[in-house]
């Protein structure tokens, strides 16, 4: 019996053998990892401060959307960042006309409850990961991450 | 009692037995010594410096090569400690050890190759197409080698790629199937155009996604647009103009998010086909070790 | 006669010449544990495994490995300590060893928050008849578990069982009894709009979901008694469901962050201010 654990052990052991070492291909020192754990709830951008002339009337519409709308009428968005985020980005990155044109296309994208596993890369626990850089038809700002990998940047 | 035995010993026999157990002790002692177990010694940091390094731990193996190599000169341990770096993908400090190997060293024209290789994988810049260059015209047993690595690494970029023929020179039957494929992608991607897109939506809403194979995305902004636009419709109909001016507002806005976003989704599409390429020939690189010898430390 | 002696002096000899080893080893042991006093644990585990590679007879089977184990623990590469505190236990000659191995292993676990893992091996620990002299330092880290598990009163009730540990008993008692129920926040909500919220203290969300319920359950209904039915379905459908919907899902959510709060204010101060023994 006690034999048997042994190899049982041994096994597990070696099971885990192939991934050995790659921790200790760099130096590392004492590390003291926090006991808490992480909050995962997104944060609102409620900054306010403004950047153009569209951002002036955009900005504060989508905080009170958030504020009277967003936050209240629970989680709908599957995307990261949100549909209103994503509104606001785009403005701040392009102009008004052709964020609200990527809006409506995101929008689009949103109601289409089909093949997103196979089309987009997954953000956190439960969002897809569909960044505005893909959309302002800058070729340059592209940048391709296969459907099904897990991103955690930003 | 004492006496006794001092008479024994006297003996020639006894003596001669004395003698030999002297001898033992003579032979034993340095062996005593020996089970001493000296950790530093140039030999045992060699033999643990090994252990490590088939053990994939190549940082701490590299450490202990290195402190070999102050004490005893061995280019066969230089080289292994690049190997390591490499291994690990540290290819800066990889490409500084291979630079140590002295030309009189067998291990003089794999390194050069290994160098390339680094070089390679740090960054494809003119210093490595010159490094490749000089490889290619030596008489290095590996001038074919970086003939390769040259060629595939072109694959990368838009420009600068040679006809068909030239391109396959250096590579080896079943390799030539291979590029072949990678080149006639490379000359003809799959590309979506971004103005067809564009086009087809603008004339039927959501049939540019389904050009560039968004079926879903393309249905749905095909009933969006067509929802609204029917509901303002009505609306006038009914005179309801309020209502009817919002959903003409909100349907405008999906039919130009459509051609939009056909447009944004043929780049995405393009730069799809770029990604998958670009993975495929590191892919194949890979494969193939970036055309350098593989070396078994470890049998 | 001096045959005899030439044999004790032969066995003097081999005495020495295993000593000698001995003695290098445990040198080299020695210095190990110098490096992990002085937590230079990259290199301590450097030559620990120096040490092994020399170690032909595995002498120092258990305690390198087990140093290396506590090396990795330290630089919170658990995955490696956990592996390492295995082979330690593998290799352990007697009880006390097997306990210490298996203990630290637990422990690691729980850093690790693999909870079940170290669930299993305190369980058996618990059951091993060996153990029994030790059953308070096994319930001790039991206790752990269950606040890495986020289940507080567990943790309380054996803190408390026989005064196992009064400080941590407490803690763990006021933690619980400051915790909301997450299933009451969210079907309070699901009977009053925004009761949920009120409960966790969001009464601003809560007056805001309240609102929004009663004006869209009003426009429904209206829109019903009207005879606008298509209104009253479009209303209610994708209006009042989907603020009654989000209402719950608020007060759930609300409930899960306060929690959240309280629980990682209770682990920053284990982890910080806490005297006793930590995993």
């Amino acid at each position: 019996m006690i034999i048997n654990k042994k190899y049982y052990l041994l096994f597990l052991f070696f099971l885990q053998f192939s991934s050995y070492a790659q921790t200790d291909w760099v130096r590392w020192e004492k590390f003291d990892p926090t006991y808490q754990k992480q909050d995962s709830y997104l944060q609102r951008d409620y900054d306010l401060s403004i950047n153009s002339v569209s951002g002036l009337i955009v900005k504060p519409v989508i905080n009170a959307y958030w504020f009277f709308v967003s936050d209240v009428d629970g989680a709908n968005c599957p995307f990261y960042p949100s549909c209103s985020s994503f509104l606001a980005q785009s403005i701040k990155e392009t102009n008004l006309l052709q964020g609200v044109a990527m809006f409506f296309d995101r929008f689009t994208r949103d109601t289409n409850v089909f093949g997103r596993l196979e089309h987009y890369p997954i953000y956190g626990k439960n969002h897809f990961y569909d960044p505005i850089a893909l959309y302002t038809l800058d070729k340059e700002k592209i940048k391709i991450i296969p459907a099904k990998t897990f991103v955690n940047v930003e | 009692m004492n006496y006794l035995r001092l008479l024994e010993m006297t003996s020639l026999k006894k003596m001669s037995s004395l003698f030999k157990s002297l001898l033992i002790v003579y032979f034993f002692f340095p062996l005593s010594y020996s089970q001493q177990i000296d950790f530093q010694s140039p030999q045992n940091i060699k033999l643990f410096a090994n252990f490590l390094f088939c053990e994939k731990d190549y940082l701490r193996a590299v450490e202990e090569y290195q402190k070999y190599l102050q004490l005893i000169d061995d280019d066969s341990v230089q080289f292994k400690v690049a190997i390591g770096y490499s291994l690990m993908n540290d290819q800066t400090n990889a490409l500084s050890k291979f630079g140590l190997i002295k030309k009189t060293s067998v291990f003089y024209d794999a390194s050069k190759i290994q160098k390339l290789k680094s070089q390679f994988l740090i960054n494809i810049d003119s210093i490595f197409y010159q490094s490749a260059d000089l490889l290619i015209n030596s008489n290095s047993i590996y001038s074919n080698n970086a003939y390769k690595l040259k060629n595939t690494s072109l694959l990368f970029f838009d420009k600068n790629l040679r006809s068909k023929e030239n391109f396959l020179i250096p590579f080896g039957d079943d390799e030539k199937n291979k590029l072949s494929v990678f080149y006639n992608l490379k000359n003809n991607p799959p590309y979506k155009s971004e103005t067809l897109a564009g086009i087809f939506s603008a004339i039927i809403p959501g049939s540019g996604k389904i050009y560039t194979e968004n079926y879903g995305d393309g249905i749905t902004a095909f009933l969006l647009t067509g929802l609204f636009t029917y509901l303002a419709y009505t609306n006038f109909e009914h005179d309801h103009p309020t209502r009817a001016w919002i959903f003409t507002a909100l349907g405008s806005g999906f039919y130009a998010g459509n051609v939009y976003g056909s447009i944004a989704s043929a780049q995405i599409f393009n730069a799809k086909v770029n990604f998958d390429f670009n993975e495929g020939v590191k892919l194949f690189l890979q494969e193939q070790n970036y055309f350098t010898p593989s070396y078994d430390f470890c049998k | 006669m001096i045959f005899v002696s030439k044999k004790i002096f032969l066995l003097f000899i081999f005495f020495i010449a295993n000593g000698f080893a001995q003695i290098s080893l445990q040198q080299q042991f020695d210095y190990s544990n110098n490096l992990f006093n002085q937590e230079k644990y990259f290199d301590a585990i450097t030559e620990l495994k120096r040490l092994q590679f020399f170690d032909t007879e595995n002498i120092y089977s258990f305690k390198s490995n087990l140093l290396i184990g506590k090396s990795y623990k330290a630089g919170a590469k658990f995955d490696e300590a956990v592996k390492y505190f295995t082979l330690a236990e593998i290799n352990a000659r007697s009880d006390d060893e097997l306990f210490n191995s298996k203990v630290l292993n637990a422990r690691t676990n729980i850093l690790r928050r693999t909870t079940k893992q170290s669930e299993r091996i305190l369980n058996d620990l618990m059951d091993d008849p060996k153990f029994l002299s030790k059953q308070n330092e096994i319930k001790y880290w039991c206790g752990w578990n269950y606040i890495f598990n986020d289940d507080w009163d567990k943790a309380y009730e054996i803190f408390n069982q026989n005064n196992l540990d009064t400080t941590l008993a407490n803690l763990c008692k006021s933690v619980d009894d400051e915790m909301y129920s997450e299933k009451f926040a969210k079907y309070s909500s699901y009977i009053v709009p925004g009761f949920g919220q009120f409960y966790t203290g969001e009464y601003l969300s809560g007056a805001l979901s309240l609102s929004w319920n009663v004006l869209f359950g009003y426009l429904t209904i209206n829109s019903f008694i009207e005879d606008r039915v298509f209104d009253g379905i479009m209303v209610g459908n994708f209006l009042w469901l989907r603020f009654y919907s989000g209402n719950t899902q608020n007060a759930e959510k609300f409930a899960i962050q306060k929690n959240l709060q309280i629980s990682n204010k209770a682990l920053q101060y284990l982890q910080f201010n806490f005297a006793g023994e930590r995993p």
